[in-house]
C-alpha cells in the first residue's frame, strides 16, 4: 500500500471543511475565554457619556456652547459623574475676566474644593443663580440646565480651534473613559455596563482615599 | 555598576575600563568572572573548541555519526531547523511593536533583537561546522546558484536577514560607542528595516518547512504534508512568542541590577498580552496540523508508535500550551505564562527534531543517533551565544533605555 495515499476527493473534502467550521466555531469561546473579563474600554465611551452636537468640550472637562453674543459654560457629563454631587458651586463675580485653559469657578464635591479650567477667554457676563442654590440638580441636565455662568467671549474663533466638537469630543470623551477604565475593577465595571444604574462619583468608587487627585488629574487636562 | 555602563562609551566617553570592564580594574574584572556558571561554561568550551577544531581537520565522519544514509544530523536538526524556529521572537515583536502598533512590548523588543541577531549567527556558525569549508560559503550565491533549490533562497534570506538583524540591532551598540550621527541616521531607516526583516523571515522559515517537502519518501506520513512550509511559518510565530517570554523572564532575574528603577517595566503585563498571542497562534497551528492529518488521511496512522508520538507532540506540547496561555492569560498568571513559555518552546524543538531527525528516515534500518562529538559541538554553540548575550546586555542599551535615547526608534 502507498504510504501517502490520499483519500477519495469528496471524503478529503467533506472533512477538511467538517474540520475549518469546527475550528471557526470554537474559536469564539475559545477567544472570549482567552479575552477574559476585562471591562471592554469601548463600553464606557459612547451612550455612559454624553455629549450633544454643538457643545465644544475642554480638555479640562469644562463645555462652552456659543449662544447669541455670549457663551454658556458648564461641566460636561463626565466630570459630573466623575465627581459626583456637587455640594457648592463658587462661580466668579459678573465682569471678572476668564481665560482659555486658567482657573475660572470651583466646584465642591465630597468635602473636596476641585478648580475647573474655562475653556475660552472673555469676562463673565452671568451666572446660573438656580445652580448655585442647588447645585446638585446640575448633575440631571448638564448641557442644558446646569450651565454655570455665560461669558462674553472675546476671541471665540480663536479659542473654539482649542477646543472638541462632534465627534472629536465623543472620541475625548471615549479616551477619558479608557484611562478610567484601566483603574476599574470588575465590580464597578458591572455597574457601569447594565446600563440603568448610574454611578456618581466613580473617581470615589475608585479610590476611596486619593479621589481628588484622581479627578484634579482629569479637571487639570491631564 | 549600571550607571557606568550607561554613559555614552568607547568613543569620546569616559574611558575603556569603564564600559570593557564594568567598570572594575582588569585584575577585579577577572576575579568577578569566578562563578559557578562560568565553570561549567568554561568546561563546555574547552571541551566543544577542540572538538569543532578537530572537525574541521579531519572532516565530518571523525567527529559525527553521519552516513550516507543520514547525511542531516544533530547539527542540522538543532543548530539550523530548531535555530531558526527559536530565533524568530525578534522578528516576531518587531512586526508586534512596528506594524501592529504594540507600543506596551517595547521593553522586550532589544533583547529579543539581540537573541534573534546571535541566534542567526549561530545558525550560520553551526551550518558552517555542518557543511566545512567556510570560505565556499559565498559560491551559493555567486560562483554556483542553484536558483531551482529551496536551500538558494534559505540562503539568501538567512544571510540578508542576519544582516538586517545587525542593522535592527545596531542602535545599541550606537548608542554604546557615543556614535550620535550614525545612530540617529539609523533611526530614521527603522520601519524600513523592520519591514524588510519580517518579510525575510516570512519567507525563509517557511522554506525551510519547504526544504522537507523534497523527502516524501524520507518523512514518516503524519510529519510529511505539503502543508509544511505552513506549518513551519505559523510555529515559527509561537516559537517567537514562547521564546521572547521565556527569556525575558530569564534576563529580567539575570540582569536585575541593570534595570533602570526610574523606568519601572511591568514584565507580567507585558507577558500577559504575549500570553494571549500565544493561546491563538498555537490554537491556530493545531486546527491547521491536524488539516494536514486529514489531507494525507492517514488515520490508521494514529494507532501505531508512530501515532502516539505523534498525538504527543500534538496534545502535549501544541494543545496544552494553548489552553496554559489561555489559563494564564484569563486568570492573569505571569508565571502561568511561563509555563506555557516553556512548554511552546519545548513543543516547537519537538516538532523540528521529528521533522528533521526522528520521524526523517524513521523506515531506514540504519537509524542515526548522534555522537557525543555531535552534542558537545551543540552545547558549545548555545554557550557561546549565552555568553556572547551576557557580555552585550552588561555593556549595552538592551534591557534599560540609553538616558539619551529614551523613547527613541
Amino acid at each position: 500500500m502507498n504510504e501517502y495515499e490520499l483519500l477519495s476527493p469528496y471524503t478529503a473534502k467533506a472533512l477538511e471543511y467538517v474540520l475549518a467550521l469546527s475550528y471557526l466555531l470554537l474559536f469564539i469561546p475559545f477567544w472570549r475565554f482567552v479575552q477574559g473579563e476585562a471591562v471592554p474600554v469601548h463600553a464606557l465611551g459612547f451612550g455612559w457619556f454624553q455629549v450633544p452636537n454643538g457643545v465644544h468640550l475642554h480638555v479640562g472637562h469644562a463645555w462652552a456652547r456659543p449662544e447669541g453674543g455670549a457663551v454658556e459654560v458648564g461641566l460636561d457629563d463626565f466630570a459630573h459623574k466623575l465627581v459626583g454631587p456637587l455640594e457648592t458651586v463658587r462661580l466668579p463675580e459678573i465682569g471678572a475676566p476668564v481665560r482659555q485653559g486658567q482657573k475660572a469657578f470651583t466646584i465642591v464635591a465630597g468635602g473636596q474644593p476641585l478648580d475647573v479650567l474655562s475653556p475660552v477667554d472673555g469676562h463673565v457676563v452671568a451666572v446660573n443663580e438656580a445652580v448655585r442654590a442647588h447645585p446638585a440638580d446640575a448633575l440631571r441636565d448638564p448641557y442644558g440646565a446646569g450651565w454655570l455662568m455665560k461669558v462674553e467671549p472675546r476671541w471665540l474663533t480663536g479659542n473654539l480651534k482649542n477646543l472638541f466638537s462632534g465627534d472629536a469630543a465623543r472620541r475625548f470623551l471615549d479616551a477619558a473613559a479608557g484611562k478610567l477604565a484601566q483603574r476599574l475593577t470588575p465590580q464597578l465595571g458591572v455597574v457601569l455596563q447594565d446600563g440603568g444604574t448610574p454611578v456618581h462619583g466613580i473617581a470615589r468608587a475608585l479610590d476611596e482615599d486619593h479621589w481628588d487627585e484622581l479627578a484634579r488629574q482629569f479637571l487639570e487636562g491631564k | 555598576m549600571s550607571e557606568h555602563a550607561l554613559k555614552p562609551a568607547l568613543f569620546g566617553g569616559p574611558s575603556m575600563r569603564e564600559n570593557l570592564f564594568l567598570g572594575m580594574t582588569f585584575r577585579a574584572y577577572l576575579k568577578s568572572l569566578l562563578t559557578p556558571a562560568n565553570a561549567i561554561a568554561a568546561a563546555i568550551l574547552l571541551a566543544g573548541l577542540p572538538t569543532i577544531a578537530y572537525r574541521f581537520w579531519k572532516g565530518l565522519g571523525a567527529v559525527t555519526n553521519l552516513s550516507q544514509t543520514n547525511a542531516w544530523g544533530l547539527w542540522v536538526a538543532f543548530d539550523v531547523v530548531c535555530g531558526v524556529a527559536l530565533a524568530a521572537g525578534g522578528y516576531t515583536v518587531a512586526c508586534a511593536v512596528y506594524i501592529f502598533g504594540q507600543k506596551a512590548l517595547r521593553p522586550i523588543l532589544r533583547p529579543a533583537i539581540l537573541t534573534g541577531f546571535l541566534g542567526y549567527a549561530l545558525v550560520l556558525f553551526g551550518l558552517v561546522v555542518d557543511l566545512g569549508q567556510p570560505w565556499r560559503l559565498p559560491y551559493q550565491f555567486f560562483l554556483t546558484p542553484g536558483t531551482t533549490s529551496v536551500m538558494y533562497e534559505v540562503g539568501w534570506c538567512v544571510f540578508l536577514y542576519l544582516m538586517v538583524l545587525g542593522l535592527e540591532f545596531a542602535p545599541a551598540a550606537l548608542e554604546w560607542l557615543g556614535l550620535v550621527k550614525l545612530r540617529r541616521l539609523l533611526g530614521s531607516l527603522t520601519i524600513g528595516i523592520i519591514v524588510i526583516g519580517v518579510t525575510l523571515s516570512t519567507l525563509h522559515q517557511s522554506s525551510l518547512g519547504a526544504f522537507f517537502l523534497m523527502t516524501p519518501g524520507k518523512l514518516h506520513p503524519l510529519w510529511y504534508s505539503p502543508f509544511l512550509p505552513v506549518f513551519f511559518f505559523v510555529s515559527s510565530l509561537a516559537a517567537g512568542i514562547g521564546m521572547v517570554v521565556v527569556e525575558s523572564a530569564l534576563s529580567h532575574r539575570a540582569f536585575r541590577d541593570r534595570l533602570d528603577p526610574a523606568a519601572s517595566v511591568d514584565l507580567d503585563r507585558i507577558t500577559l498580552s504575549l500570553a494571549k498571542g500565544g493561546a491563538i497562534v498555537l490554537f491556530a497551528y493545531f486546527f491547521i496540523r491536524l488539516q494536514g492529518l486529514v489531507a494525507s488521511g492517514r488515520f490508521d496512522l494514529l494507532a501505531t508508535g508512530w501515532g502516539a508520538w505523534y498525538l504527543f507532540e500534538m496534545l502535549g506540547f501544541i494543545l496544552l500550551p494553548s489552553f496554559v496561555f489561555a489559563f494564564a492569560a484569563r486568570r492573569k498568571s505571569a508565571r502561568l505564562a511561563r509555563i506555557a513559555g516553556v512548554l511552546t518552546v519545548l513543543g516547537v524543538i519537538l516538532n523540528r527534531f521529528n521533522v528533521s531527525l526522528i520521524a526523517f528516515n524513521w523506515n531506514v534500518p540504519d537509524r542515526y543517533v548522534p555522537s557525543a562529538g555531535e552534542v558537545i559541538t551543540s552545547l558549545t554553540i548555545v554557550t557561546i551565544g549565552v555568553l556572547i548575550f551576557r557580555w552585550i546586555v552588561n555593556r549595552m542599551p538592551v534591557v534599560n533605555e540609553h538616558p539619551d535615547w529614551r523613547g527613541a526608534h
